[in-house]
């Protein structure tokens, strides 16, 4: 009973003591709260863009129209229509030709051209036409429209800044033809109710509406995998935050492997170690010390997503319905940031060691943990790779307990992954350290 | 005090063994020297004696209790200050000491007296709220002593306790020493001040290559070795090549 009380009192004095260090160090101090938080402010703006959906984006679409026809009217409608596109015929008072929105773009001074080439719209009706003429005589409709043999070569050019990414390509290319489909299909109900009309003088226009109506029957709609009131969609708030929270915490190790090494060659090592008792008291008292601030940092980068960054333009973070879970996770996070800290400490024999490696290999671990960019975009082989770095793992279970309402229990084994983290950590430096004794 | 038995060390990648079968037997209540040269394992042994060190062979009893099976009651009983400055240099003097203090099991108003007592004794008591980073090499050294000894420790060792102060703060050093020993503490202590050691020193043990040279009362030896004071026999027992 005497020795636990000794040893919980050397651990209270360790803790003071570590933070009567830690508050001499006012600028460190600041430094190691304010940059993270700097850091996650500033990747959640940067990455806002390519998360949000292109269609919340306004694009400025240098359009021009060879056609004057029936077709290209309504694709240049439904452009307009949108938010996302904003058309641009004219520039410097010029009307655009093929050649101008070529130069344009190619200069990346528009990002898309769209160049809609003559007699477009001629050869839609007439496909549009052809395709009510089979349809009529199969049902009997008496009224016959014109048509033409097809004519190939009537595509509508679409011109992208070279510089332009591959998802952004796919994403106007993709609207395009959502747009385009829409006219044709539009456009041949049309055609089919106007020989229809020839065989029944009653009907109408409606006929048309009624089969574009039926057309629009079977709708999509994105559904949430989990309770209603559960937050479910992800953006860039929702995924940089924690996701630079984690790497922010995990840069708790320049301070851990500073101090270990500082005590080693300023000596102060050698004292406690003289001193009678277990080491791991002092050890562990300085553990919960950097344990905590990992916590406090951690908390405060959260906190900034969640009040901050909405006075930004950027949606508020929603950190989900387990505030319980989330404190244990950041603790396991934290310890695990610290026990790596421990390790770096341990190994390197000088600061000019320790604090390059240490950083780098955060960046490194960063990286293949989803902290740059999701896991699930990765290639196999890298999703795989994610698995051994613990900011990974630490990010699955925040994403778990804000985005997929992820109970304790859940979350469980991912959070023994993190101690196993640890516990490797630990083992290593403790080999490391006994072989230093010899 | 202290028994030494066939003392062997050898460090991974060294070159050569530290200690080779080294054997001293200092008794209690005496002012000890562990004298010699450069790379004579002095460090070794005292780091050997805190256990700092795992020996690779031999036996090592401090005040009754050997280093590989009762270190714990050692480290109670004695107090060491390593050659480096082993505190803290961004914290206070006060604040090391009462971080020792409270490490030992000390605590409180008694912790604090104690404190203010070594800090009046070894005249820091000024500065007892200024960082050691600000404090000379004197004023470090002599803080470094008090870290040792606020615990009463019955055996006080210490690593070259004077290097690098001025002729003051070694005079006070010294003083202290020779009260703290008359208050019936042993003291082992190494130093390359050999006119230090002769005037402090009951007993002088020089050791070479890590192994025993010469060891008994001090004046006796310098007397039988036909030798003028301590130094001119420690020259005459370890050579005057210049070690590395």
């Amino acid at each position: 009973m005497q020795k636990k009380a000794a040893s919980v009192s050397r651990i209270i004095a360790t803790i003071i003591n570590e933070c009567r260090l830690f508050l001499k160090d006012i600028a460190g101090l600041s430094l190691l709260l304010l940059m993270p938080i700097v850091l996650t402010v500033i990747m959640a703006l940067i990455q806002d863009a390519p998360f949000r959906e292109y269609q919340n984006i306004r694009f400025d679409v240098l359009w021009v129209d060879n056609d004057h026809g029936q077709l290209a009217k309504k694709l240049q409608e439904d452009f307009s229509q949108t938010k996302q596109f904003h058309l641009v015929t004219s520039v410097d008072d010029k009307v655009l030709d093929d050649a101008a929105v070529k130069a344009l773009v190619q200069k990346g001074k528009y990002q898309i051209g769209i160049v809609i080439p003559n007699g477009l719209s001629a050869e839609v009706i007439n496909s549009a036409n052809q395709i009510a003429n089979d349809i009529g005589s199969k049902i009997g409709a008496p009224g016959k429209l014109p048509q033409r043999e097809s004519r190939p070569g009537n595509d509508i050019q679409v011109y992208f800044d070279p510089a332009a990414k591959q998802t952004f390509k796919l994403s106007i290319m993709n609207a395009l033809e959502k747009f385009t489909t829409k006219s044709e299909a539009e456009l041949t109900l049309s055609r089919l109710a106007k020989t229809m009309k020839s065989q029944d003088s009653d009907t109408n226009d409606s006929v048309n509406i009624d089969l574009q109506n039926r057309l629009r029957s079977v709708g999509i709609r994105e559904a949430s995998p989990v309770n209603a009131n559960i937050y479910s969609a992800t953006n860039s708030v929702q995924h940089n935050v924690p996701a630079w929270a984690i790497f922010g915490l995990f840069f708790i190790i320049i301070p851990i492997a500073g101090n270990m090494i500082g005590e080693r060659e300023d000596g102060s090592l050698t004292r406690l170690k003289l001193i009678p008792g277990s080491y791991f008291d002092i050890l562990f008292g300085k553990l919960f010390f950097y344990v905590m601030v990992g916590v406090v940092q951690f908390y405060l980068m959260l906190q900034a997503g969640v009040y901050l960054l909405p006075h930004l333009g950027l949606p508020a973070l929603y950190m989900g319905h387990a505030p319980i879970s989330l404190f244990i996770t950041a603790i396991v996070i934290s310890f695990t940031a610290t026990s790596y800290g421990v390790l770096i400490g341990t190994v390197f024999q000088t600061a000019n060691q320790a604090l390059p490696f240490g950083s780098i290999s955060i960046v490194i671990l960063s990286a293949i943990g989803g902290i740059w960019v999701p896991v699930e975009i990765l290639p196999y082989a890298l999703q795989q790779l994610a698995k051994v770095s613990p900011l990974h793992w630490a990010l699955d279970i925040i994403n778990d307990l804000f985005l997929r309402n992820g109970s304790f229990y859940g979350i469980l084994p991912k959070l023994s992954m993190l101690l196993g983290f640890s516990a490797v950590f630990f083992i290593i430096a403790g080999v490391v350290e006994k072989r230093r004794k010899r | 005090m202290l028994q030494i038995n066939n003392l062997h060390k050898t460090y991974k990648h060294a070159p050569e063994p530290s200690l080779q079968g080294l054997n001293i037997q200092f008794s209690t209540g005496i002012i000890a020297g562990l004298l010699g040269p450069n790379g004579a394992g002095k460090t070794t042994t005292i780091s050997i004696i805190c256990g700092l060190v795992a020996p690779d062979n031999g036996d090592v009893v401090v005040l009754g209790d050997n280093v590989r099976s009762e270190l714990d009651s050692i480290k109670k009983k004695i107090g060491v200050v390593p050659q480096s400055i082993a505190l803290y240099p961004q914290l206070s003097v006060f604040e090391n000491l009462q971080y020792v203090g409270k490490l030992y099991g000390l605590k409180g108003t008694a912790l604090k007296d104690k404190i203010y007592h070594y800090l009046k004794i070894f005249g820091l008591d000024n500065n007892a709220k200024k960082s050691i980073k600000h404090f000379s090499g004197g004023m470090k050294r002599r803080a470094n002593i008090i870290a040792a000894l606020l615990h009463e420790p019955v055996l006080l060792i210490l690593d070259e306790p004077t290097a690098g102060v001025d002729v003051q703060s070694r005079n006070m050093i010294m003083d202290f020493l020779k009260m703290y020993n008359a208050q019936g503490h042993s003291i082992i202590y190494t130093s390359h001040l050999l006119e230090e050691a002769q005037e402090l020193c009951d007993e002088v043990a020089i050791i070479d290559n890590g192994k025993l040279v010469v060891h008994g009362n001090t004046e006796e030896l310098i007397s039988s070795h036909h030798a003028n004071n301590l130094e001119d026999l420690f020259l005459k027992i370890t050579g005057t090549k210049v070690r590395d």
